[in-house]
């Protein structure tokens, strides 16, 4: 492995920019770290570099841990957004500049610079200043710059970023082919998805300092695992679907022939977010002319000619075919964003405002929980002021997930019905009161797999706890946790805890499940967390741990639903901490 | 030509004529009237006026420590001008507003302030004092003077040129191998020179004219803490306003070969550049 990271994390006044880390990058690789602004990715490239230290966890470049070495000894060529050439020295004095430092004599230096300078395509600029160089050159003379000392790694920050589109295509073809002639593991760092896709051999995308998902450019785009990766890398339509024993259904339709390969956990009926890519749209007039799987008709919104594709949003017509998507957007109704090339243009042409029936090609199910809130209260001005609550909107906000309300006059009076029809789809929501605990526990016997209780003024949470009762709902607190986790920054623990009698003889088992599921979360979710095994009562420690700071949260995972009042009954009720309850039968 | 060139700044000759018109009223014409007093003296007067043991005294102090506190300022400045940039600490906009006070200050204010901390019994003195170290009254005095008075100008000059050096730029050589000092010596001072340069020429153009702070704390012996504006006063007060003028025309003379010096100093370390781009 030419990098390796492991757990690294970088804190700025005590906020993670770079959460926990982990990343191998082999020999000759072309690695992109692809992320909107602020997601931590030019942060980790400063920390690979060395020019940022890391408050946890290692960095080793070929095996070598330089995690407390500095810039000037790891070996690495750096290249930022700006070129920062050194604008006094000629383009010669910069090339050699590290040749310089390393007292090599002038014949070999000057030799190493024809060859660099050949090597970037800017051969007889040696006596130019910077000054005089458009900004690709100077692009290309700080790359020539940074490999001048034979680095073994090449970081890049943006490079392109300064540049116009078509020599920046130029300086990407360049870079591309001066990574492949030397051979040399290159990471590069950008917020541009053509980019990131145009280069790498694979990407890492980072959201909020957590790197969420790595894989080969086709991959990712094709088989994403979570939402934001889903919506980062591309144009997507999330649209809410029920996986089912027979497959995935759209509202009533069932489209499971359509779908590529969805992993099904378990044999439990649930709703997932299915992505459609605008290119996986096919509209026509009518139905019967559908090539694919018809999904619903709607009627052209808007099209816009982007030349060789064109855009079109199209309006569904709602609710009645049962088709709603996974993100509220303003006036709450429902857009398709579709793209189509020339061909498909020329064969039907639409104009706006005409109703065209939609079907789709594909359609890739995502794996992750967390597929929508619904805000559940026993009257609707309690719904309507949870839908406010700051936590549950940035969450929504940040995961692109709908709210949707819903009125239960008789929440926790045990015995009584719910009044809309038994699924509870998604995680529901509800305010932390009094009798919280009996409402979480109504909610949950009548088939809520998630319950979020959320006190008036939470916020994003910096450490959020992790707990299950049962070894047997393990797999879906992980993959709950880490959809939650993805989008907050914060730190995650997981809390093993043992009764105070355990014989000595025992306690190995307790380690044991500790790190069964900190290499779950590691190898199933890329969630890496730390864990703790502490000793006695599992409320009271819980409890003593949430109140030993603020911005905490909970994320606790129970099998027997029936006695969550009885165990958990005065945690949940103290309404200083959200708490989400993750419910799963055994699926053993 | 200018007329038919559009600026962005329009009226080259409305602004040209009052270029040449304050220069002329306030810059050429008081020193045309220094030149033409200073030759009215008959050749051998001047020359004893000019070439006096006393005379030469206070040359060699007055551009002495002009050009010592310049020096030393260069040094100081630019830590002070390089403190203020590049750290951010609690009372950074005082200390900045601070830097400003000597222009404010009426120079014999800063005189008399200097006077007393530096005397024999004054805070400072008094410790100096039996190290064998006497400030008040000799020229480390002057010099001391000399170097408050030209302190702003070395650090206003050097700061927005402090600021211009991007953190990238040493980010890039420290990943490049470089160490600190090397750094320092191979990008940041190169880069700020210029305005080093010009932080001292202004430094050391005021040393040389400076007389209300100097004239307390020097305590003005003849041929040891004599400063050149001083002796002219003398001459003035003696009604001998030739003497006082071929003084001044000598300092006039001397001062602006030092400058000119600089200043192609600096164009020649420009050109070179730009000779090496070619």
């Amino acid at each position: 492995m030419s990098i390796s990271l492991d757990q690294v994390t970088k804190r700025y006044q005590g906020v993670p920019v770079v959460n926990d880390v982990s990343l191998d990058i082999g020999d000759g690789e072309f690695f992109v770290l692809l992320g909107p602004s602020g997601s931590g990715k030019s942060t980790l490239l400063r920390a690979i570099a060395g020019l940022s230290g890391v408050d946890h966890g290692r960095i080793a470049l070929h095996g070598r841990d330089v995690t407390h070495v500095a810039a000037r000894g790891r070996g690495v060529g750096l290249v930022f957004q700006n070129y920062a050439l050194f604008r006094h020295m000629t383009v010669a004095e910069n090339i050699e500049f590290a040749l310089r430092v390393r007292r090599v004599k002038a014949g070999d230096r000057q030799k190493r610079r024809q060859e660099l300078l050949r090597l970037v395509a800017l051969e007889g600029m040696d006596q130019r200043l910077p000054a005089q160089l458009s900004g690709g050159q100077q692009q290309r003379v700080a790359v020539a710059r940074a490999l001048a000392h034979k680095p073994e790694v090449l970081l890049l920050d943006e490079p392109f970023g300064a540049l116009d589109a078509k020599i920046r295509e130029e300086l990407r073809r360049t870079i591309r082919e001066v990574q492949r002639e030397l051979g040399i593991t290159t990471v590069l760092v950008t917020h541009d998805q053509e980019e990131a896709f145009a280069l790498a051999d694979r990407i890492g995308v980072m959201n909020l300092g957590r790197l969420l998902e790595i894989g080969r450019p086709h991959e990712l785009y094709t088989r994403p695992a979570t939402r934001f990766v889903a919506t980062f890398l591309g144009a997507a339509n999330l649209i809410l679907a029920q996986q089912t024993k027979d497959g995935v259904r759209f509202g009533e339709r069932p489209v499971s022939a359509l779908v590529a390969a969805a992993p099904v956990h378990g044999t439990r009926e649930h709703e997932v977010v299915a992505v459609v890519r605008p290119e996986e749209i096919e509209v026509a007039p009518k139905r019967e002319s559908l090539s694919s799987g018809y999904l619903c008709k709607g009627a052209v919104d808007e099209i816009v000619f982007t030349g060789a594709l064109e855009r079109m949003r199209i309006r569904l017509n709602g609710g009645a075919e049962g088709l709603s998507l996974a993100y509220s957007n303003g006036d709450g109704t429902p857009y398709l964003e579709v793209t189509r090339t020339q061909h498909e243009q020329r064969a039907f042409e639409v104009i706006k405002g005409q109703t065209v029936a939609i079907g789709v090609r594909r359609v890739h199910v995502l794996p992750t929980p967390l597929s929508s809130f619904t805000v559940c209260a026993a009257n609707e001005a309690l719904a309507v002021a949870l839908t406010q609550q700051p936590l549950l909107a940035e969450l929504a906000t940040r995961m692109k997930t709908r709210i949707s309300m819903r009125v239960e006059p008789m929440l926790g009076v045990p015995g009584a019905e719910c009044g809309d029809g038994p699924a509870f789809p998604g995680t529901t929501v509800i305010a932390s009161q009094p009798d919280v605990a009996h409402q979480a526990e109504w909610l949950l016997k009548r088939g809520a797999d998630e319950v979020l209780i959320l006190p008036g003024n939470a916020t994003p949470p910096q450490r959020v706890l992790i707990h299950w009762a049962d070894e047997a709902v393990r797999s879906a607190t992980l993959a709950v946790s880490a959809s939650v986790l993805r989008h907050v920054s914060a730190e995650a623990v997981y809390i093993g805890i043992m009764p105070d009698m355990t014989p000595t003889a025992q306690r190995p088992h307790g380690v044991r499940a500790l790190l069964d599921a900190r290499s779950e979360a590691q190898a199933v979710h890329g969630l890496e967390m730390r864990t703790e095994l502490r000793f006695g009562d599992v409320a009271h420690e819980l409890t003593r741990q949430l109140g030993e700071a603020p911005g905490q949260m909970l994320i606790l995972g129970v099998c027997q639903v029936g006695r969550l009042v009885e165990h958990f009954g005065t945690l949940l009720e103290s309404a200083r901490w959200p708490v989400l309850i993750v419910r799963r039968e055994d699926e053993r | 030509m200018a007329l038919r060139q559009p600026n962005v700044l329009p009226g080259f000759g409305l602004t040209f004529g009052f270029t040449t018109f304050f220069l002329s009223a306030l810059v050429l014409l008081p020193l045309c009237a220094l030149v033409l007093m200073a030759a009215s003296m008959q050749w051998h007067d001047f020359i004893h006026v000019v070439l006096s043991a006393r005379a030469l005294g206070s040359y060699r102090l007055s551009f002495g420590a002009s050009f010592l506190a310049a020096t030393i300022n260069l040094v100081f400045g630019f830590i002070i001008a390089w403190t203020l940039v590049r750290y951010d600490f609690p009372g950074r906009k005082l200390i900045d507003a601070l830097i400003d006070m000597p222009f404010a200050l009426p120079t014999a204010v800063s005189g008399i302030a200097l006077t007393t901390v530096f005397a024999q019994n004054g805070w400072i003195g008094q410790y100096l004092e039996p190290l064998g170290i006497k400030v008040a009254y000799t020229w480390i005095g002057v010099t001391v003077a000399l170097t408050l008075i030209g302190m702003p100008f070395v650090v206003r000059s050097v700061q927005p040129a402090l600021l211009e050096v991007q953190r990238d730029l040493e980010d890039a050589a420290e990943t490049l191998g470089a160490g600190r000092f090397y750094v320092f010596r191979r990008i940041i001072l190169p880069t700020v020179l210029p305005a080093l340069l010009t932080g001292f020429t202004l430094a050391f153009a005021r040393a040389v004219g400076e007389y209300g702070s100097v004239i307390f704390i020097a305590g003005n012996l003849p041929m040891k803490t004599e400063i050149t504006p001083l002796l002219i006063v003398i001459h003035l007060e003696e009604f001998d306003y030739q003497g006082a003028a071929a003084l001044g025309f000598v300092m006039l003379v001397i001062s602006f070969v030092m400058l000119l010096t600089i200043n192609l100093l600096q164009t020649w370390g420009r050109r070179r550049h730009v000779q090496a781009a070619r």
